[in-house]
Formats: C-alpha cells, sequence, structure tokens
C-alpha cells in the first residue's frame, strides 16, 4: 500500500532491501517487518565466518562447582586455624599504631585471593631477563612458605619457548631496523620528553608518527598516546557526556568500562557479538529515549573491540557497520589485539573484512602488541582529532609518548606497509596467518575445546577446573614451554582457560614442540573434552581419540 | 468429632448475634467492595503508551543525534601545537627558533644526562624498546624489579610498585584503597590526575581549603562529631587524606609536618 512506500523512501543509504530481497508482501495495516539485515548475513561476510564456542559438558560442569566448593569449605578453615593463630598468617597487617584504623581491606572481600589465588600464584608475574621474543629466559624463583614469597636463585631457565607475550609480529627484537633506529633517536633525543603534548612535549617526530598512522589506517588524522588503558579510560569521557548512551558488549575491557563510567553517561550493555541484542537495544533506546524524562538521546555510541582477548573472538564488523549506519548511531572501535594481527596488509579487522575505513567513526588501537612498542592511538575524521587535541585529558595533562617508543612504531609501521623497500612485512603477516591456522587446527584435532574465530592468534583452550589451572601452568613450565593460564575474575568462574598467543616469530619447528608437549599434558591432565567430530585426516588417530572420549 | 464441629458452629452463630450492628455492617461493605475489584476491568493505562510498530519506524527514522563531536574553530590554539626539533635539554629548538627551556620538567637536569643515555641504550640492546604484556603475564623484567627495590628503598619504604604512566598512577591508586562509601578530604588544588582517581572511586569527597590546616581540622572535628553519632557506621568507613608534596596547579609545598602532628596517627595520608 501507499504507506509501505513512503516509510521506505525515508531510508538512508538505500536500503532498498525491505521490500524486495525479502519477497514478503506488506500485511494488513501495510507495514513490513524490516528484519532483512539478519536474514541475509551472508551478503555481507566475503568469507565464512567460523567462529565455535563449544559447550562445557555437564560432568565437567558439576566436577568443577564440587572443586570450587571444597576449596572454599578448605578456606574457611584455614581462616579459622589463622584467626585462633594456630597457622601462621602472612596476610599484610597494619603496623602497631594503626591497629585501631578501619582495615583497609575488609576480610571477606580478600578470600579469594587469600584462600585460592595465593595457591597457584606462582603461575603470574614470572619475571624474564631477555627479549620477549619467540623464545626467552626465565628468572627462576622458589618459595618456601607455599606462595606467599619468592626468592629468585639465581639461575636463569634459557631458551623457554614464550607462548604468552603478545608479539603477534615479532617486533619484539633487540636487534635488527627498528633497535637501530630507536637507539639512534635514543642518542639524537635524549630518553624522555619532560612536557605535555600541548605544551613543549611535541616533538617532529610525534607529527610524523601520526602522519604514518593515518596513512596507515585509511583515515584523515590520528592522535597518539602515551598509555594504552590510558586512552581508553581518559577520551571516551571527552566524547560522551551525561545524556548521551553507551552500548558497550559484555565482554568488553576494563579500560573501556571505566572510560564509560568516568565519562557519566548511561551505559547498556549487550551480550558478546550477538547482533539480535543489539539491535533490540538500539531499538529500544531510540523509541523510548532517556530513561524517566523520554528525552531523546544526544548520541548512541557503540563500543566494541576488535578481538577479545579472552574469548579469541572476532566482532562482526560488517553487522555492526551495517546497524549504525541504520540506526544513526557512532561506533567506536577498540583495535588492540588487532591491528598488525588481521588483514591481508596488516590493517586490522576492517581490512580483514574488507569495509571501509571511513565507515568507523572512530578507530582506536595500541602499539603494544603488534608492535612492540607501549602506547595508544585514536584515528579518525580530522574533526574529531582536533575536538581530541584540544579536549581530551591526556592531551593536556600527561606527558608525551618518549623518542625511543615513537621511533620503534614508525619504524616497525613501515616495514608493515612495506615503505622500507623490503617484503618482510608481508612475508611476517602470511607466517602469522599460517602459524595461527596450522596451530589452531592441531590442537582441534587434539580434541581440546578451543573458543574463538579460526582467524585469530588469540588461542584460549579450556581447563574449567581450578585445580588443573595451576597444574597447566607448572607443567608446561616444566617443558620449557611459557603459557598464561587465567582465572576468575578475568574469566567466568568455571571457564578457566589457558591462552595462547601465536606469534609470525615462532617456527614450525617451536610450534611442532610446544604441540607435543600441549597433547602430553593434556593426557597428563585429560583436558581433552571435546565431543565434536573430528574431520578424517588419518584415521588411526581418529579411532584412538573416539575410543579415549567414549 | 461431630459434635465438636457442632459445637464451634453454634459458637459461630451466636458469635453472628452478639455482634454490634457497625461491626457487620462495615465488614459486609468490605466483602462488597472485595467482589468489586475482583470483577472490575483492570487498569489501563499503559495500554495507551503502547507503541505500534509504525510508530516504533517513525520515531527511529526522525531521531537525529548530535554531531559526534562539536565543531572546533580553526583559531583554536590547542591546535597548533610548538614543534620541537631536538633533544628538550637546558636549551630548546621550538619551532626552529633556539631558545632556553624553562617549559620542561628537568629539575635535576637527567634529561640528557650522558650517563642515563648510555645505561638506556644497554638495555635497549638488552630487552628491546616494548614489554608485549601486562605485569602479570611475562611482562615484568628483572629490571622493573629491581627499580621497585630500589624505590622502596629510596623512600624508605617496605616496598614499591611502578606505573608506566604517570597520569594513571593516582587514578588507579585512589580507586584502590577507597571504595563507595569511603571518606576522603583532599586539597581543593588537586591536580588532574588526583581528581579522575576521586571520580573513579565514588566516595565522599570534602575539599579543604588550599594548604589551610585551620580548615582541615574544622572538617575532621565534624567527621568526628558525625562519627559519634552513628558508631556502627564509623567503624566500616575508611577515611583519606589525599595531599600532594609540591602542587602543580599553585607551585606551595604541603605543610606535612603540621598535617601529621595533628591529625595525630589517626587518618591515613595518601
Amino acid at each position: 500500500g501507499n504507506m509501505t512506500e513512503s516509510s521506505s523512501t525515508k531510508l538512508l543509504n538505500g536500503d532498498a532491501c525491505r521490500r524486495t530481497i525479502n519477497g514478503k508482501t506488506a500485511s494488513k495495516n501495510g507495514y513490513v517487518k524490516n528484519r532483512c539485515l539478519f536474514q541475509q548475513p551472508q551478503n555481507l561476510y566475503k568469507k565464512p565466518f567460523v567462529e565455535s564456542f563449544e559447550e562445557t559438558p555437564l560432568l565437567v560442569a558439576v566436577l568443577t562447582y564440587m572443586g570450587y566448593g571444597i576449596l572454599t569449605i578448605f578456606g574457611y578453615l584455614r581462616d579459622f586455624l589463622r584467626h585462633w593463630n594456630v597457622e601462621k598468617c602472612h596476610v599484610a597487617r597494619e603496623r602497631d599504631e594503626q591497629k585501631d584504623f578501619v582495615p583497609l581491606y575488609q576480610d571477606f572481600e580478600n578470600f579469594y585471593t587469600r584462600n585460592l589465588y595465593m595457591r597457584i600464584r606462582d603461575n603470574w608475574n614470572r619475571p624474564i631477563c631477555s627479549v620477549p621474543g619467540a623464545k626467552m629466559d626465565l628468572v627462576e624463583r622458589v618459595t618456601h612458605n607455599y606462595n606467599w614469597t619468592f626468592e629468585h636463585t639465581g639461575k636463569v631457565v634459557k631458551d623457554v619457548i614464550n607462548m604468552g607475550s603478545y608479539n603477534y609480529l615479532g617486533f619484539a627484537e633487540n636487534t635488527g631496523t627498528c633497535a637501530d633506529a630507536a637507539i639512534e633517536v635514543t642518542q639524537k633525543y635524549g630518553v624522555g620528553v619532560g612536557s605535555t603534548r600541548c605544551e613543549m612535549g611535541n616533538l617532529d617526530i610525534h607529527e610524523e608518527l601520526e602522519e604514518l598512522v593515518a596513512r596507515f589506517l585509511g583515515v584523515e588524522s590520528s592522535m597518539a598516546f602515551g598509555m594504552g588503558f590510558a586512552t581508553n579510560s581518559m577520551n571516551i569521557p571527552a566524547l560522551t557526556g551525561k545524556g548521551c548512551l553507551i552500548l558497550s558488549d559484555e565482554l568488553n575491557h576494563a579500560s573501556l568500562v571505566l572510560g564509560a563510567r568516568l565519562s557519566g553517561s548511561t551505559i547498556r550493555v549487550f551480550k558478546h557479538n550477538n547482533m539480535q541484542s543489539l539491535e533490540k537495544l538500539l531499538r529500544d533506546a531510540i523509541v523510548h529515549g532517556q530513561p524517566r524524562t523520554h528525552r531523546p538521546w544526544k548520541k548512541i555510541l557503540i563500543v566494541v573491540e576488535g578481538i577479545y582477548s579472552m574469548e579469541g573472538s572476532i566482532i562482526r564488523l560488517p553487522e555492526v557497520v551495517a546497524l549504525k549506519k541504520h540506526y544513526k548511531a557512532y561506533l567506536y572501535l577498540d583495535e588492540a589485539h588487532s591491528i598488525g594481527a588481521l588483514g591481508p596488509n596488516g590493517k586490522g579487522v576492517v581490512d580483514y573484512f574488507g569495509l571501509d575505513p571511513k565507515d568507523v567513526d572512530i578507530m582506536m588501537g595500541t602499539f603494544t602488541k603488534s608492535f612492540g612498542a607501549a602506547g595508544g592511538y585514536i584515528g579518525g575524521k580530522k574533526e574529531l582529532i582536533d575536538y581530541l587535541r584540544s579536549h581530551s585529558h591526556s592531551a593536556v595533562y600527561a606527558t608525551s609518548m618518549p623518542p625511543p617508543v615513537a621511533q620503534q612504531i614508525i619504524t616497525s609501521m613501515k616495514i608493515i606497509m612495506g615503505e622500507d623497500g623490503t617484503t618482510l612485512g608481508a612475508d611476517r603477516l602470511r607466517q602469522l596467518s599460517e602459524n595461527t591456522n596450522y596451530f589452531r587446527r592441531r590442537l582441534c584435532e587434539m580434541g581440546f575445546i578451543i573458543y574463538g574465530n579460526d582467524d585469530s592468534p588469540v588461542v584460549p583452550l579450556m581447563l574449567y577446573m581450578p585445580a588443573k589451572i595451576g597444574a597447566f601452568g607448572r607443567e608446561m613450565v616444566k617443558r620449557n614451554i611459557g603459557t598464561v593460564v587465567v582465572g576468575f575474575p578475568a574469566t567466568p568462574i568455571i571457564e578457566s582457560r589457558a591462552r595462547f598467543c601465536v606469534s609470525a616469530a615462532h617456527t614450525r619447528e617451536m610450534l611442532d614442540t610446544a604441540l607435543e608437549a600441549i597433547s602430553e599434558v593434556g593426557d597428563l591432565l585429560q583436558l581433552k573434552y571435546s565431543r565434536r567430530e573430528q574431520p578424517l585426516p588419518s584415521m588411526g588417530w581418529m579411532s584412538e581419540e573416539s575410543l579415549l572420549q567414549d | 468429632m461431630a459434635s465438636g464441629q457442632q459445637w464451634v458452629l453454634v459458637e459461630m452463630v451466636q458469635a453472628f448475634y452478639e455482634a454490634p450492628a457497625y461491626h457487620l455492617i462495615l465488614e459486609g461493605i468490605l466483602i462488597l467492595w472485595i467482589i468489586r475489584l475482583l470483577f472490575s476491568k483492570t487498569y489501563k493505562l499503559h495500554e495507551t503508551y503502547k507503541l505500534t510498530e509504525r510508530e516504533k519506524e517513525d520515531l527511529i527514522e526522525e531521531w537525529q543525534p548530535d554531531l559526534l563531536v562539536p565543531l572546533i574553530s580553526k583559531d583554536h590554539p590547542s591546535l597548533k601545537y610548538n614543534i620541537v626539533s631536538g633533544p628538550p635539554s637546558h636549551k630548546i629548538i621550538v619551532n626552529g627558533k633556539e631558545c632556553i627551556n624553562f617549559a620542561s620538567f628537568n629539575f635535576l637536569g637527567l634529561l640528557d644526562s650522558e650517563r642515563v643515555k648510555e645505561k638506556a641504550l644497554m638495555s635497549l640492546k638488552k630487552y628491546g624498546v616494548g614489554t608485549c604484556g601486562p605485569r602479570g603475564f611475562y611482562g615484568t623484567f628483572d629490571v622493573h624489579l629491581e627499580l621497585e627495590n630500589r624505590l622502596a628503598k629510596f623512600m624508605k619504604t617496605e616496598e614499591a610498585i611502578i606505573y608506566s604512566y604517570g597520569f594513571a598512577t593516582m587514578a588507579s591508586a585512589i580507586p584502590a584503597y577507597s571504595k563507595r562509601g569511603d571518606m576522603i578530604f583532599v586539597d581543593e588544588a588537586a591536580c588532574f590526575s588526583i581528581q579522575k582517581g576521586l571520580q573513579a572511586s565514588r566516595s565522599f569527597i570534602k575539599y579543604f581549603k588550599h594548604n589551610d590546616m585551620e580548615d582541615l581540622e574544622r572538617l575532621l572535628k565534624e567527621q568526628e562529631v558525625e562519627d559519634q553519632k552513628n558508631p556502627r557506621k564509623a567503624r566500616v568507613t575508611r577515611k583519606f587524606i589525599v595531599v600532594e608534596g609540591m602542587y602543580i596547579n599553585t607551585a606551595d609545598i604541603c605543610p606535612l609536618p603540621e598535617l601529621v602532628k595533628f591529625t595525630n596517627n589517626k587518618f591515613q595520608i595518601l
């Protein structure tokens, strides 16, 4: 009828899909339900998007809860013994003069730290004494009182394969063009700057860096900051305020959450990577307006990450961009892990999906992971960056990036873009994607439960049970492989995992050694939970696996 | 059993006859009211607010957000940064001109000390530039631990912790200790990083006049009076005083000896 025609002409961006692709006819009141955006997601994706989050097997979940229950009971027992001085107490206590102060930490808040985290604390904060490259040297430390204090024995464990550092393109090195350029700059400019960006802290290196970053991302202009975490927490408050709405993913990083909280806007959370949940929130927000007053929102900002580091999943960017265009929201994309690591040219998740960088309003990222330096950047339209230069907390109050760090970023970015004249960048990108695919495929074949997208270099391997967290970390170090294990509160309580970061610096032999060790430890700790059907590469392997699982 | 029931029934009927009239009338009215409420139609106010799909689509199309950022005039001073080429030491080259440097924070002149540069280069040749990870996941180097030990010895404290960004230090430390419901007394001229930390901690904030110890004493005495009124709450509220050693906004030094003397070890000073 006339009503559908007039409503479809009012649409933006020629979303004429309303009546044609759907193939539906108008219903009684002349209105066609607009669900076509999500009935054909295949139109938006140029390659298959394969992500899997296998469900926790029921027996494992029950055993995990039992494990935590037993640990809690023992925790209470130990607290009781400590209270009555049967057991020596190592917990930090106030000085005698301050005994009648209100205690700094409530006893219960620290229950988890005291009784569960302390038991396996030796898996974290491991000091290293070499470049955090593909192989590293660990400082050996022993504890004589069950992880309350550590001592360094003075010995060094050499050549531990590093599956924990964020070194996706292998730029963490102390030789080569990057290091030489950084050395030159240190000799010329010194180590620090000693001033803020808007006073005397703006070196010509910073200008070069920002222009290079803008060219790399394909945006009009960009601005660099000294710390990645602080980039988020200090710039989101400059962009939104009271009367604005922030829609953030469930599993966003702490820096995004802190920035959103500090801004004073209303925050609503949508389910992880779930486009239906996001669309529902958007519709409700626009239709009903601000809570209680029902005034229209000033702005809506969707905050998502490129790769989620705990899940290994990649954001469904084409769908988010389509949604944002339809509902006139703004998009803030945090590419902390994905810049340099995804995409045929290393330009991040926008490159990976083949989208236009101008569709993303605010592209944020960090230089810590793929570029081997430190700091963060924000890229976007010129008006946005000009506004940030004058209103961002960091630009006005915080010291600018040190010169050697800025030079490291410049050199590594030029290598990735191929502007230094060699094919080193392209080789590394290809090596990374080959390593990722190989590593993930082999782990899935072995029967582990692996979360996340097939193309993401972050590989979480599920452990579930609390005892296995500590055991996995320690067994891997015994076999000379350094891994990262994560538990509560970074992950939900029963979904603790080990997380591997594949790097372009890993050779096939290193990956094979690592895979053998992982398989050995997996058999020892019974970690091969997966109940999926395995593909049929070699019959012998598969029949053995299916016997084990039955 | 039948006799028991009969007996109760007789009692009921007797009570009925003996009750005063007003009582029976009141009860009768109440019963009639209940019956009316049960059978009347439900309150329909929310139905008039339910929007049809059509109206929702119209609202979505009509809504226009504000611009992401307001436009800045081209002459805003922050858009013209001074470009420094060359090391920021005692003399500094700004926009091509050589000037004496009174702007950088270089109190001890260590920014261009040769010893510092040499050690930095040695460490660069050993470790590379970046750490590629947070402290918890292979981002702790032996030099970090050594620095923390030395800092602790230098400041004569038990332990020390380092952060990679100066601004973030105060903004993270305050919310780590002071949570919602706690009390913080802070100087008016506190720097921006402290203000952000206070905002993130969500505690009660009370400002006292800059470097004015009497004002602080007055506030503390008021707080003591409040505490005596409500001792249970006082037992769980932590109280902190936040001062800076040298204020960046006003360039004064805080009177630490007086502060310690009159708080007399009753407060935790950050």
